[in-house]
């Protein structure tokens, strides 16, 4: 008996590891556009920049992400890492609406500051959840210059 | 007359790295040592970083575990070894978004930072394709934005529309477009000061990783061949490494790969207690030497 519920919490884990991960993937994509967006909008001489194809996809990506955050069954042992998923997605939300509040007229640093401080809340909370379970990255070194001496030690260890 | 000086400082590195990263094509040909390095521009009032490293405390145990990249020292440690701090760093180029390229922003409070808008732009359509896409926006990290936004609100971050003439007295930059990433840059320095420069470095960013994709292998017929790894195309990179080239008479040691393990036998160099390589390129008027 006392396996059985190991084994079920272990497969309450994996679940859990697989659905979170996919959610922190589309988080990290929809708030590198948004990032991105921002920065367009901090370093252009137009205000009222208009969001770009990219943007407007990222918005409603963010839907889904929070959709998806809902749906998350979360084991005990992952209680901590959901906290922060969360706080992420939240956050990312609040990203969407600090931009569009820096593209209204009129808008000035007081706009700027909470759209700087939105990002830094998100990418704060989604770099908690890589520190917290494996899996979970930030960067996919898949492009980096280490990228194929990964590969190359990890064929060396197997060997 | 030499306006700035120039050393290249190895801040970590990977000890055996495939051959076949660094130069297309030859596959199972062993390993180099692949140091990480910025180089470090001084003189005519700026203190001038060409890439600022990562941020270790990110990063630094993942690389370190699964990538073997060792011997990571910051940015304080490394700069002191030429008497500058983080805080003294006035300008930094950086010539492409990857996590070991800008990915230490927040480390220069006082700098001003420059990247191709040409970089942002396409990285976010290229985020917007879809996760079967990721190739495309690899190696970035969404935490490094944020914290560009953050320079950028402090008006700390300028992005470059294409090739800019004197960005700051002597230096221009140049976007190769669609090659190792969208929006890579490369800098030119004319250490004269003239137009029609006799003294011209070039800083390659990850355009070349070693002298060797400027030559090919074979003295006797030399080629270019181009690295390993881009989102854009081989021939883009070919055709940057031609305009460097060419731009500084085919000269090739006037190239700096800052992932070239022998920059360190092609000028003047020591090794540090820490041991990272300093390597010393140009010294302006005036400066001591900081490897002799």
């Amino acid at each position: 008996m006392a396996n059985d519920a190991v084994m079920g919490e272990d497969q309450a884990m994996l679940e859990y590891l697989s659905a979170a991960q996919a959610v922190q993937s589309l988080l990290k994509q929809i708030l590198s556009q948004v990032g991105g967006y921002a920065l367009l909008l901090m370093t252009s001489k137009n205000s009222h920049l208009q969001p770009v194809e990219a943007i407007i996809s990222a918005q409603k990506a963010v839907e889904q992400a929070m959709d998806d955050v809902r749906a998350l069954r979360v084991p005990a042992d992952a209680a901590h890492h959901y906290h922060h998923l969360k706080k992420a997605a939240q956050a990312t939300c609040w990203t969407f609406a600090a931009a569009d509040a820096c593209r209204r007229a009129g808008a000035d640093e007081v706009e700027r500051d909470a759209l700087a401080r939105a990002l830094r809340t998100a990418t704060g909370h989604l770099r908690t959840t890589a520190g917290l379970l494996p899996g979970f990255e930030l960067v996919d070194f898949g492009q980096a210059c280490c990228a194929m001496h990964a590969q190359m030690a990890n064929s060396e260890r197997s060997a | 007359m030499t306006d700035y000086s120039i050393w290249v400082l190895e801040y970590a590195a990977v000890e055996k790295f495939p051959f076949s990263v660094m130069l297309y094509g030859p596959q199972h040909q062993g390993t180099r040592k692949l140091p990480y390095a910025y180089a470090l521009l001084k003189g005519k009032g700026e203190t001038i970083l060409i890439d600022t490293g990562y941020d270790h405390v990110a990063f630094g145990k993942q690389l370190a575990d699964s990538y073997g990249v060792s011997n990571y020292h910051g940015p304080r440690e490394v700069l002191a070894e030429c008497g500058v701090s983080p805080e003294d760093v006035t300008k930094v180029f950086i010539t492409h978004a990857h996590f070991d390229h800008m990915g230490a922003i927040h480390l220069f409070p006082n700098a001003k930072f420059y990247l191709q808008k040409h970089e942002l732009d396409q990285w976010l359509w290229a985020l917007s394709l879809g996760q079967e896409f990721r190739f495309l926006s690899g190696g970035g990290d969404p935490a490094d934005i944020a914290r560009a936004v953050d320079a950028a609100r402090e008006g700390r971050l300028e992005l470059i529309d294409g090739d800019r003439e004197d960005v700051l007295p002597g230096i221009d930059v140049h976007l190769a477009k669609d090659t190792h990433t969208y929006g890579s840059m490369y800098v030119t320095l004319r250490n004269d000061g003239e137009r029609e420069s006799s003294d011209k470095w070039i800083f390659a960013g990850d355009l070349i990783y070693t002298y060797d994709n400027l030559t090919g292998l074979d003295p006797d017929a030399p080629q270019i061949v181009p690295i390993g790894l881009a989102v854009g195309s081989q021939h883009n990179l070919i055709f940057s490494s031609v305009e460097m080239l060419k731009s500084v008479g085919g000269e090739v040691r006037r190239v700096i790969p800052v992932h070239e393990d022998r920059l360190k036998d092609t000028f003047p160099s020591r090794l540090t207690d820490a041991g990272l390589q300093v390597v010393e390129i140009a010294l302006a008027d005036g400066e001591t030497s900081k490897v002799s």
